[in-house]
This record gives structure tokens, sequence and C-alpha cells, in this order.
């Protein structure tokens, strides 16, 4: 009994971490993206501010769906961020950081919040809903192709199992030994981070922010937390999936931080596809590149 | 308790719902609650027996030998047990419906008579007993679903259904021929792995595909959904589809599979090998799944949309077998458990809705939330099973799924799976969207509320049981277990807790209670904080302008048409397909009455020197 309040406790740790670390790195981020654009930024810890000021503010519900939604887009983003290893061997849940529980926590979600969303009566948001959902439609298949081409080799979906594979001499990480597929990974990874080009379902200035039009206050802070830890996961399990894990958690936090900077670079220079053109950019070259990275890996053995 | 006298209980009590449904047709309903349920505990006294392991051929008694036997394997409880349990859930949403149709008292009848098909089905050792409750399936079918909307949906439906009968009593035929017994165990064992097998298999195959509604023979299953009454829609979905299973599983598992080992696919360390039939299947499934899933997605009708993820679904069902191995037929008999709940569910919270406002166009509907909220959090857990989330039913299923599709790395069958999942969050949130949330509609307003004890009870039940399978799936599996033992096969590696797969061990009660903790937390962020200001649906952000009408603030049609634009060419393809068909037997038909029904003089006058060129024949 004590032993799994131990791990519930560790993994809210983890989860704690990650809102911080993802919070912080993306404060950080704005800096960054701020100076490729010649302006001066705000300060790394403006992320915060602006979470525990909506925290703290005063809001109006729109009945009680749009509260559970929330809650539940929030916890279930918890729950999901507590089975997240930081290190390969480092993780609050030994042995139970399956692949498919990630993609999955992670979308409900998302159900959570398109759920809220909709019910706050409001037709902007449901079209946010709609890009939403189209996107993950979009980028969620040709990554899973490469993930099954990973899981194929290393025989294993465990996250940690997979980055000490890659930690083994002889192998490298899986970003170069497949390379296509590991280009495809990092499309599919701006997709899922709402980076542009990919980033229609916020689309700013163009539907009201998307799903978020009617938030405010408390709710508006909750899923902000829930945004960033959903960052957290996303990214983490790319430096798991690709970068070959991490030995210590230094060596975590440097790789995540390279991940997401070099992302949000790639996307501060990027304009806006519009929503049909996302889904159709990821059923063209990116599904064929994955499909081929398969074929390659799978059948013929070429790995590097 | 014997097979026969519960068939024939189903039988006669559908009789007596006939006659007390025609003098009071809310009385007649209760009987087939009664009935039902009855059965439904009996085929469960039955389980226990065969775990115990008593009287496991208690019932194989003989009448005429070899023609009419029963027989009870834990293949057809597992079938029978779910099937029936649909049914008497299902049945309580009988008295509630029946005055809707125009022959309450026949419903009633056909429905404990589809139920008595159903014993008939799974629990015999013979195959003419099989063949003539599927039939009686089929014909009990034909009559319920026109109680509904139309009737041209019947027809379509009976088309495919006798299709699929016959191809099934070739197949029952070719057996005869080379064993001279129905017996069905027999049958399939001489012909598993001869050329004669090859022939069932495809038949069988057929049979399986026109009842599931499997991909090319699809046409029939959103038409017959769509328009049959509601409760027949749930029981449809949930339990006489499963019937296309459980064929399935006679001629993919049951059957050795044939043609030529199509290579020694799938990998660096072991060998995998697939033989031409499991691929061709497993194709089939797969473009089953796509199928289902793009027709789901541009659907306005809720129960069409709900059919054609049945349809989608029976792919996965379709793939899981045809790959056969411990974990393609635990996962695949899993998700005849998983989604047969989840869609009775799903139809049933969409029934309740339609009953209210007489319709399941989602365009016509909003906001029912606010005045069905049980109905929703029903169809919410439903929909989370549905898509395959944690921590429902679903996810162990697809979880299985996933693994035998990758262990044996068919990488084109797993753009399907993978798009069919990640496509069934879509066309289940648009029911969610459009019909439960959304602005609440003035039209249905003050007629709308929620569905009486009676009917939310079955759907409480199904929605706990959906959960349970999610967190507790060994006790489910177990069972499974059992009837992949009965198959031959190896069963899965189950711990106290955990499912071992090829690749990772799942967990499914720490996924709930881990589920459970971050929610805890989230509620308590929640409540520490101010309390919202409560605010009307139509006090939003319009961007300035004016708007006073709720259907100009709800958008529920063409929901995803962005992405509709991208394929909607290309839907057509089948019904096309079939419409050519349909053009050229009427063709046909016109040929052959014309040569043979006419009374016009030339075609008499050839007639005449055929004839005589018969009789003439050598002479000349």
């Amino acid at each position: 009994m004590i032993d799994i309040l131990l791990m519930i406790l560790t993994g809210i740790g983890v989860a704690f971490f990650g809102f911080v670390l993802q919070t912080s790195i993306a404060g950080v981020n704005r800096k960054v993206v701020a100076r490729v654009q010649k302006r001066y930024g705000p300060k790394w810890y403006q992320e915060f501010l602006d979470i525990f000021k909506l925290l703290s503010k005063r809001s109006v519900t729109h009945g009680w769906i749009f509260d559970f939604g929330v809650i539940m887009a929030l916890g279930v983003i918890i729950g999901t961020a507590m089975f997240m290893p930081l290190t390969s061997s480092f993780m609050a849940f030994d042995g139970y950081d399956n692949f498919f529980i990630f993609v999955y926590l992670i979308a409900v979600g998302m159900l959570g919040m398109a759920m809220s969303a909709s019910g706050s009566g409001n037709p902007l948001a449901s079209i946010g809903v709609m890009r939403a959902l189209t996107t993950m439609l979009a980028y969620e298949v040709p990554f899973m192709i490469v993930v099954l081409t990973i899981i194929k080799l290393t025989g294993t979906s465990s996250l940690s199992e997979i980055g000490l594979f890659q930690q083994v001499a002889g192998n490298s990480w899986f970003l170069i030994a497949l390379p296509i597929g590991g280009i495809v990974a990092v499309m599919a990874l701006m997709g899922m981070l709402g980076k542009k080009p990919f980033e229609t379902y916020i689309a700013p200035a163009e539907i009201a922010s998307g799903p978020m039009v009617e938030y405010g206050g408390k709710q508006l802070g909750m899923l902000f937390i829930m945004h960033e830890i959903t960052v957290f996961i996303e990214v983490s399990l790319f430096v798991h999936l690709f970068l070959g894990g991490a030995e210590n958690i230094v060596l975590f936090i440097v790789k995540y931080f390279v991940v997401y900077t070099i992302l949000n670079i790639i996307s501060s220079v990027y304009g806006r596809f519009k929503i049909d053109q996302v889904v159709l950019f990821f059923y063209k070259w990116p599904l064929i590149m994955a499909i081929t990275q398969a074929f390659i890996a799978i059948y013929l053995g070429w790995v590097i | 308790m014997t097979v026969e006298f519960l068939i024939l209980v189903a039988l006669a009590s559908g009789i007596l719902a006939y006659f007390v449904g025609r003098l009071n047709k809310v009385l007649g309903a209760v009987v087939t609650i009664v009935a039902s349920m009855f059965i439904f505990i009996m085929i469960g006294y039955m389980m226990q027996d065969i775990n115990a392991g008593t009287t496991f051929n208690y019932n194989a008694v003989e009448y005429m030998p070899d023609f009419v036997t029963f027989m009870v394997t834990y293949l057809g409880l597992f079938f029978a047990i779910l099937v029936t349990f649909i049914f008497a859930m299902v049945s309580f949403f009988n008295p509630f419906f029946v005055e809707k149709y125009k022959y309450p008292a026949l419903y009633s009848m056909l429905y404990l008579f589809s139920l008595a098909g159903v014993l008939g089905v799974f629990l015999t050792d013979n195959f003419m007993v099989l063949f003539f409750f599927f039939e009686f399936i089929v014909w009990s079918g034909l009559f319920l679903i026109p109680l509904g909307k139309n009737n041209k949906a019947a027809i379509s439906y009976y088309a495919f259904s006798t299709a699929g009968s016959f191809a099934l009593l070739y197949a029952i035929f070719i057996m005869f021929a080379e064993t001279g017994s129905y017996n069905l165990h027999l049958g399939l064992a001489t012909v598993s792995g001869t050329t004669e097998g090859t022939y069932v298999l495809a038949l069988l195959a057929f049979a399986a595909f026109a009842k599931l509604g499997a991909f090319p023979l699809n046409v029939w299953l959103p038409r017959a959904l769509g328009k049959a009454p509601d409760p027949i829609t749930a029981v449809f979905s949930g339990g006489l589809e499963k019937l296309g299973a459980f064929v399935a599983v006679l001629a993919l598992v049951k059957l050795a599979p044939v043609g030529d080992i199509a290579g020694t696919l799938g990998g660096l360390t072991e060998a995998t090998f697939l033989f031409a039939s499991q691929y061709i299947v497993a194709t089939l499934g797969a473009m089953t799944i796509i199928f289902g899933t793009l027709m789901a997605i541009r659907q306005d009708d809720a129960k069409k949309l709900l059919a054609y993820s049945s349809m989608s679904n029976g792919g996965y069902i379709l793939v899981a077998l045809s790959l056969g191995g411990t974990l393609g037929l635990s996962g695949g008999l899993y998700h005849i458990v998983a989604h047969a709940l989840a869609s009775a569910a799903a139809f049933l919270a969409i029934g309740a809705v339609s009953r209210v406002t007489g319709t399941t166009k989602m365009s016509e509907l909003g906001g029912m939330i606010h005045k069905m909220p049980v109905t929703y959090m029903v169809y919410l857990i439903a929909i989370i099973s549905m898509a395959g989330i944690p921590p429902m039913g679903g996810f162990i299923s697809k979880w299985l799924i996933f693994q035998a599709v990758i262990d044996n790395g068919l990488i084109l069958i797993a753009v399907a799976v993978f798009f069919g999942s990640i496509g069934s969050f879509l066309y289940v949130f648009r029911p969610l969207a459009a019909l439960f949330l959304g602005q609440e509609l003035p039209q249905h307003r003050d007629k709308a509320k929620e569905a009486p004890f009676f009917m939310l009870l079955p759907m409480l039940i199904l929605s706990g049981l959906i959960v349970f399978t999610g967190v507790m799936p060994n006790i489910f599996l177990d069972f499974i277990n059992d009837v992949i033992a009965e198959l031959g096969g190896t069963g899965l590696l189950l711990g106290d807790y955990t499912i071992t797969g090829v690749n990772g061990v799942l967990q499914p009660t720490l996924i709930a209670s881990v589920f459970g903790v971050g929610v805890l937390i989230a509620f308590i962020i929640f409540i520490l904080l101010k309390k919202s200001k409560k605010v009307g649906l139509m006090d939003t952000y319009t961007a300035g302008n004016f708007i006073y009408t709720e259907e100009l603030m709800h958008y529920s049609l063409d929901f995803y048409a962005p992405l509709e634009r991208l394929y909607e060419k290309h839907i057509n393809i089948t019904k096309d397909f079939y419409k050519k068909l349909e053009n050229k037997v009427v063709d046909f038909g016109r040929m052959v009455k014309y040569f043979f029904f006419t009374n016009k003089p030339e075609i008499t006058v050839f007639w005449i020197i055929i004839l005589i060129g018969f009789l003439l024949w050598g002479e000349l």
C-alpha cells in the first residue's frame, strides 16, 4: 500500500516537474523567437505569471459540462504525465510506460477540452475543435507508422526500454538510424504541438483563437497548465523514441530544450496551412516516407 | 436446463408476447423483457456449469441422429452470453417504443424469435441446425426492419443476408459431401487443409462478410441500421452482427488457412508466416475500416453514423481474427465484447434522444445535455470505449490488435488500423458535439426530458460494464483464454492485474487509478479557485455581431466539411457497383421475360423452330 502511494506521489512529482520544466522552457523560447523576429521578448518567467494571474481571476461558466470538460482534460493529462519516464531508469511506474498509453491518454485530454469547448455553445469554438481533430487525423498516422517500425525493431513498446536500446553500444539514435522516419517524426511533432505551419486550429486572428475562445479565468488557466503538460509529454516522447532516451536528468533537460527550441525556430519563419492542406500534406509525403522507411527497416533490414 | 428447452421458451414466449400484445401493446413488450432476462440468466448458469467442468456435454442430445443436435462449447457460450445479454438489456426499451410501430404485437414476437435464433446458431454442433436458425434470424429481421422508417432498407438487408446464407449453405453441402454428416466440428476438421477447404473458407468468409457488413458487402448495414426501429438497431449492431463474427471464427480459426505462404515477411528476429487467405481477409478488413471511417465522418444521421462505425469495427474484428495467433485471437474476441457493449449503449442513448425529439438528424438537434445529462454520460462512456481510449474496454482490444498487426509487420494494414482508430475520434465526437452539446434549440426545449428510469437502467448497466471491461479485463480475458484453448491456440499470459503482450505489459487497473488520481487533482485545483459566474449559452463571444437565434450559433451541419471535400467524389464506389449489378440483373430478367414469357408471335415461331430442330436432331 505504501509502495503504491509512494509511486503515485512520485508520479505527481513527475507531472509537476514536467509542468515547471516546460513552462520555463516555453518562457525562454518566447525570448528566442522574439530575437528571431528582432524583438526583445518578455521575461523567461512570463508564462508562470500568465497562468497564476488567470487562476486568480473570477470567470464565467457556460454550464456543468464546460467545467467538467476542463477538469477531465487537465486531470487526464496529469495522469498521463505520471507515467512518463524522465530518464531511461527513473519513472514512477516501472515497466508500464507503454507507448500506446501516452498516445491514447493524450486523446482523452483532447476529448475533454473539445467537449468543454463545444459545451460553451460558441460556433467558433466548435470550428476550432473540428480543425484540431482533423489535424490529429493528419499527423497521427505517419507518426504511428514510424513508431511501429521502432517497436518492431526493438521488440518493446516501453519508452524507457526503447531509450535503453539506443544506448547500447553499436546502436545509434533512431533519428539517425531511421533518417527518413526521423524527418517524418519531426513533422508530426510539429503538428502535435500545433506549431506553424500546422497551427490551423488555433489560427490567431482567424477564428478568434480556436477552441479556447470562450475561456477566461481559472478555466483558461487550467487549460494553459494542461497545454504545458501535453507539450511536455509530446516532446519527451520524441526524446525517448528518437534521441536515445536519457541516461540522466541533465541530459534529458538538454535534449528536451534542444528539440523544443529548434521546433520553435523552424515554426517562427513559417506561414500557416489551410486545414485541408494540412491533411493533404501529411497524407502525401510524410505518409509515403513513413511507409518507405518501415519497408526498408523491417523487410530489408537496412538500419544505420 | 437444456438448450432446446431454452429455445422452446423463447419461441413460446414469442407467441405469448404476440397474443398478449394484441390485447395490450405495452404488456406484450414487457413479456420480451421477462423472457429475454430469463434466457440470459439461464445462459449465465450454463457458464457456471461449463466452468465447473461437470456438465460439459450435458445436452448433446440427439433427437434424430445426426439431424437435430445441440452442444455447448466455450466458443458458442461466449457468443451466446454476449448476445443474449445485449437482447436482455435492449428489451427494457421495448415497452417505450412499441406504441410507435404499426404492428406492436408482431414486433414483440419477432424480437423473441430472433433471440431463439441466436441460441440455435451458437449452441449447436450441427450445420443444418445452424443454417436453419441463421435463416430464422434473417427472416425475423426482414419483418422487424420495415417497422421503422421504410421498407426499402429491409429489401437491401434481405438481399445481402440471403446471399450470405446461400454461401453458408453451399459450404455446408461441400462439407457434407466430404464427411456424410452435418457435424460442424467433424466437417471443418475434415476439409481443413484440403482443396475443398479453400472453397469452404471462401464461402464461409463470404457469409461472414455479408453478416458483418464488411467491405464490399457493406451496402445494407447503414441502410438497415439507419432505418430500423431504435431498439432493433441496438440489437443488430450489438448482437446480430456478431453472427458474422461467429462465422468468421469458424472460417478463419477452425479451418486451416489456405494458399501459398505469402512470405517470410515481417522480421529481423523471427519469421512470421501468413497465408494468402489471411492476407486477403486482413486486407479486406483494412478496407472495411477505412471505408467505414470515412463514411461515418460525413453522415448527418446519428444512427447511420454509428452504423458505419459498426462496419469499421467489424473490420477490426476481421483483421484480428485473420491474423490469428494469441494476440490476434484474443484481441478479436475481446473487441467483439467491447464493441457489442459500446455500440449497444451508444445506440440506446441515441434511441432515447430520438424518443423525445422524434429525429436522429444531428442538424436538427442540439443541447440535449441540459435535459438529458444521464443519457449524455452513457453516450460519452460508450464513445470513449469505441474510440479505444483507456480506461474503457475498447482500449484493451485495440492494444491487442495493434500488437498483432505490429508483430506481423503488416505496414499497410497498420495504416488502416491506425487511421480507423484516430478517425473514430472524429466521428464519435460529432453526435457528442452536435446532438448533445452546443446551443439548446428552442423546438426541443420544452418537449425534451430525461429518459424514464427503466430506460436508464440498461444504459447504466451497459456503461458500468464498459468501464469494468476496461478496468478489470482479466476476468473476461480468462474466459476468452478458455475459448482460445478450445480452438487449439494458446491464451494470453495473464497476471493478477496485468496482461502480457508481445512487446509490453499492461496494467489496466493501474491506468484507471492513475486516471482517477489525475482527475482528483484537477478537481481539487478547480474547487479551490474562485467560483465562476454562470452565464447563458447565448452569452458568448460573437466578434461584435448581434445574434439572437440559437440555430445560427449552433455549428452542426457538415461538421468536417474541409475534410469531406477531399474525398467526397469517391464515396459512391460500392453503391455504384451494386447499382450496375442491379441493372445487369434487371436486364437479364428482361431478357428471360422476352424469351420465355411473351406472347409475341416471332418469339413463339423461334421456339417452335428450335423445338423442331431439336426433335429432328440427327434425322436431317
